[in-house]
């Protein structure tokens, strides 16, 4: 355990998780027969965390289930194994951009762990062009996809690499796509490339990162640079431009370029997330990530993390307005994306994976809580904390009457209640059984 | 970040391909001798038509602060330029629209270097190392830089097999045949139809792959064009149709004999809001095009153009079973080779 902080995050459930593994779903075993449990008010809750997952007392779901095992179905029944984005995965769960702060310096030992678990893990911005493939440009991002590939199993997992605006100079994928290292991946279709339109912590802002003198000066010409005390230079990047054209033929151009790679789109929460989602997923993108106003491992100035952007909460509910297109016979579903949606934030335990997936999310990503695990354990802190997180995933869906990580949907969800926002209009009508 | 001892070398992506000769067996090959006489003559021929339309030839710049970004997936080669990072040309494209405020017509018969994804040392048809020969006319429509393309290549295959019929012969090319090939006008194909006929995976908005290139190729009598490329499958400088949204005034060459595009061109782009707006459409920060943008911004002509592959254009000629047989010194992407 270092120096790591994450206020305003449940860092020491994670830290317990990254201890403990399976054992962190449970109160503390010690405790068992000498303390009473409730439910604990004090933590900070958004949108996400006061809905309720809310089982139902009738389960046609669990009855088919039943018939299909010929026996009753419990939580280990449910299947977490997951796909979204062209990529496989053991659980509906990857591991997010991280970018360049120096926190996120555990990068080769949390790529070495999200390997081992076979996790989708999307190597961030700046990776390349700050700590700078081979011939000494990229040897940081190289680094992290080396130590990912040296663990990750023959199936499931994928390498996604992520290009932002700025990072285009540096020709990022560029680099990739024609490096030997990736030519496996890309052979086993495991290889995606993510275009940053923006992030959630700073919607509308390029990266920002502090370096030191003397990095300044080696990246002025790339960046703007902002000394904002000795020692201490603000590195900017810009945001990128995007117009609904600019977004569509940028999508096409990375399919073009990299044939063989899957590609994904970045999103940060703005107002006209949904429009924008429609616009790649329409010029073919394999997946959208939606960065909720909660997430970042980053930089940001404080003011944005308090007042800039959807929450994420907001966010999924507009897409959810979303339908997806009419197929020939098939009508869409209230709550369903038009396309394969993935989402960003805050995201620490079960609880809000479930939650994200029935708001409409193929799969959710995990930023903080990874670094935070790493932290507490750099060789197995990440693999417990996917461990209790994916028992209690499988818990919740069980109970919801559900066996596999797509089943959540909307009815599964209750909310007290804000103006203008009645959990009710998230509501699908109840598969209803017809009584005898 | 620690810094990663023992960091692998680069697996040997690439084996040479089957039949590839050691350097030395390569030159001293009565074929290969042969061959580079035929793409000598090949030069010679498109020099003639393209001297005889009142065209200048200029040498390209090796380097420059950015290069032609729209090669489908390549890297680029950086050069440390007294501390600036520079790139060996992938094409001479800007310099040649630069070039037209000196001149009207301007060609260059230059190397390009292009690091080919690995999967394309299993093409038959890429190099990391080529040869273009570029050309670039103010004024012209994509129709007359279409017509342009096509007097080169015939002017460069007549005189081929005038100047070097025996070369041919030992090839075992008949001679006949190539120039039945070029005896009649080249038929043009819309982009779009193209698409329709391949069906399956290939959608909007997409180029056509390589493999089902390679089968259009096979299946034509003689070379022709397929117009109309979608935006998004080319580079900025491409223009897009004013009367057709998302449709570039761009074309290629597709030889027959499954050789596949052996030159692509279009019609350009030269209004500087137009191009700023093409930059980010294909990811593209305009403040690394600052010497180019500068130029636009003070007016370039309207102008047509295209590149001729050499080898590609050699490898067809002669009948060559790969791109790589056409050069002396071939870089088979992710080949080691010198």
């Amino acid at each position: 355990m270092s120096a790591l902080r994450a206020p305003g995050f449940p860092e020491q459930d994670i830290r317990r998780r990254a201890r403990e593994g399976a054992a962190a779903v449970f109160p503390p075993a010690g405790e068992y027969g000498i303390t009473v449990f409730g439910a604990d008010t004090t933590a900070p809750r958004d949108g996400i965390d006061r809905y309720r997952l809310v089982p139902p007392v009738f389960m046609p779901r669990r009855l088919e289930k039943l018939i299909d095992l010929g026996r009753e179905p419990v939580y280990a029944d449910v299947a977490l194994e997951s796909s979204f984005g062209g990529l496989h995965s053991p659980l509906p769960m990857f591991v997010s951009a991280l970018g360049s702060t120096k926190a996120a310096s555990a990068g080769a030992a949390l790529a070495r762990q999200a390997g081992r678990a076979a996790l989708p893990m999307v190597i961030g911005e700046n990776v390349a062009p700050v700590s700078g493939l081979r011939a000494g440009w990229h040897m940081s991002l190289l680094e992290r996809i080396t130590a990912y590939l040296e663990e990750l199993p023959a199936a499931d997992g994928g390498l996604v690499v992520q290009q932002s605006t700025e990072d285009a100079n540096a020709e990022v994928w560029n680099s990739v796509y024609t490096d030997p290292a990736v030519l496996g991946l890309m052979e086993s279709g495991r290889l995606a490339f993510e275009l940053k339109v923006g992030q959630g912590a700073k919607p509308g802002l390029g990266g920002l990162t502090m370096v030191d003198d003397d990095t300044a000066q080696r990246l002025a010409e790339q960046y703007v640079m902002k000394r904002l005390a000795p020692g201490t230079v603000l590195r900017a990047s810009s945001p990128g431009t995007f117009t609904t054209e600019i977004l569509r033929q940028q999508v096409h151009m990375m399919r073009n370029n990299y044939p063989r790679a899957r590609c994904w789109v970045k999103l940060h929460p703005g107002r006209d997330i949904a429009q924008a989602a429609v616009v790649a997923w329409q010029a073919g993108a394999d997946a959208v990530t939606v960065d909720g106003a909660e997430g970042g491992t980053g930089l940001a100035p404080s003011v944005f993390l308090g007042d800039v952007g959807l929450p994420l909460h907001e966010c999924l509910r507009r897409l959810g307005q979303l339908r997806r297109p009419e197929q020939p016979g098939q009508l869409g579903q209230p709550g369903q994306p038009a396309g394969s949606l993935l989402a960003n934030g805050r995201v620490a335990d079960g609880a809000r994976a479930v939650k994200l997936l029935a708001l409409g999310a193929r799969a959710v990503g995990i930023g903080r809580a990874a670094l935070v695990a790493v932290d507490e354990d750099p060789d197995r802190g990440l693999l417990r904390f996917t461990e209790s997180v994916a028992l209690e995933m499988q818990l919740l869906i069980s109970a919801l009457g559900k066996y596999a990580a797509t089943d959540p949907g909307p009815e599964d969800l209750w909310h007290p209640g804000e103006p203008g926002e009645p959990a009710a209009a998230l509501a699908r009508p109840e598969p209803m059984e017809t009584l005898a | 970040m620690t810094i990663m001892k023992d960091l692998p070398m680069p697996p040997v992506a690439g084996s040479p391909p089957a039949g590839m000769p050691s350097p030395r067996e390569h030159l001293m090959s009565p074929r290969t001798q042969a061959v580079l006489k035929i793409q000598q003559a090949l030069v010679a021929g498109a020099r003639a038509v393209l001297s005889g339309e009142g065209a200048v030839e200029l040498f390209q710049p090796l380097i420059g602060p950015v290069t032609d970004p729209g090669a489908r997936g390549a890297k680029q080669v950086d050069v440390d330029y007294y501390g600036h990072r520079y790139k060996l040309m992938a094409s001479a494209i800007l310099y040649k629209q630069a070039s037209l405020v000196a001149f009207d017509k301007v060609f260059f018969i230059a190397p390009n270097v292009r690091l080919e994804p690995l999967e394309t040392s299993a093409t038959h048809r890429h190099l990391a190392e080529f040869h273009q020969i570029d050309v670039e006319f103010a004024g012209a429509s994509r129709d007359d830089a279409i017509a342009l393309a096509e007097r080169v290549v015939r002017g460069a295959v007549r005189h081929a097999v005038t100047a070097q019929g025996d070369a041919l012969r030992l090839l075992g090319r008949d001679t006949a045949t190539l120039e039945a090939f070029v005896a009649e006008p080249f038929k043009v194909v819309r982009h779009g139809d193209v698409i329709r006929q391949l069906g399956g995976a290939h959608g909007d908005g997409t180029e056509i792959e390589w493999p089902a290139e390679e089968r259009l190729s096979g299946q034509a009598s003689a070379p022709f064009f397929i117009v109309d490329y979608p935006k998004g499958s080319r580079g900025f400088y491409d223009k897009e149709d004013p009367a057709r949204p998302s449709t570039l005034m761009s074309f290629d060459l597709i030889a027959p004999e499954s050789c596949g595009e052996i030159c692509s061109g279009g019609e350009r782009e030269s209004n500087y809001a137009r191009i700023v707006t093409r930059m980010r459409e294909t990811g593209e920060n305009p403040a690394k095009y600052a010497w180019y943008l500068d130029i636009v911004r003070q007016g370039i002509p309207g102008s047509a153009g295209f590149g001729i592959g050499l080898e590609r254009l050699t490898r067809w000629v002669a009948g060559l079973g790969s791109v790589w047989e056409a050069s002396a010194y071939p870089k088979v992407p992710g080949v080691v080779s010198p």
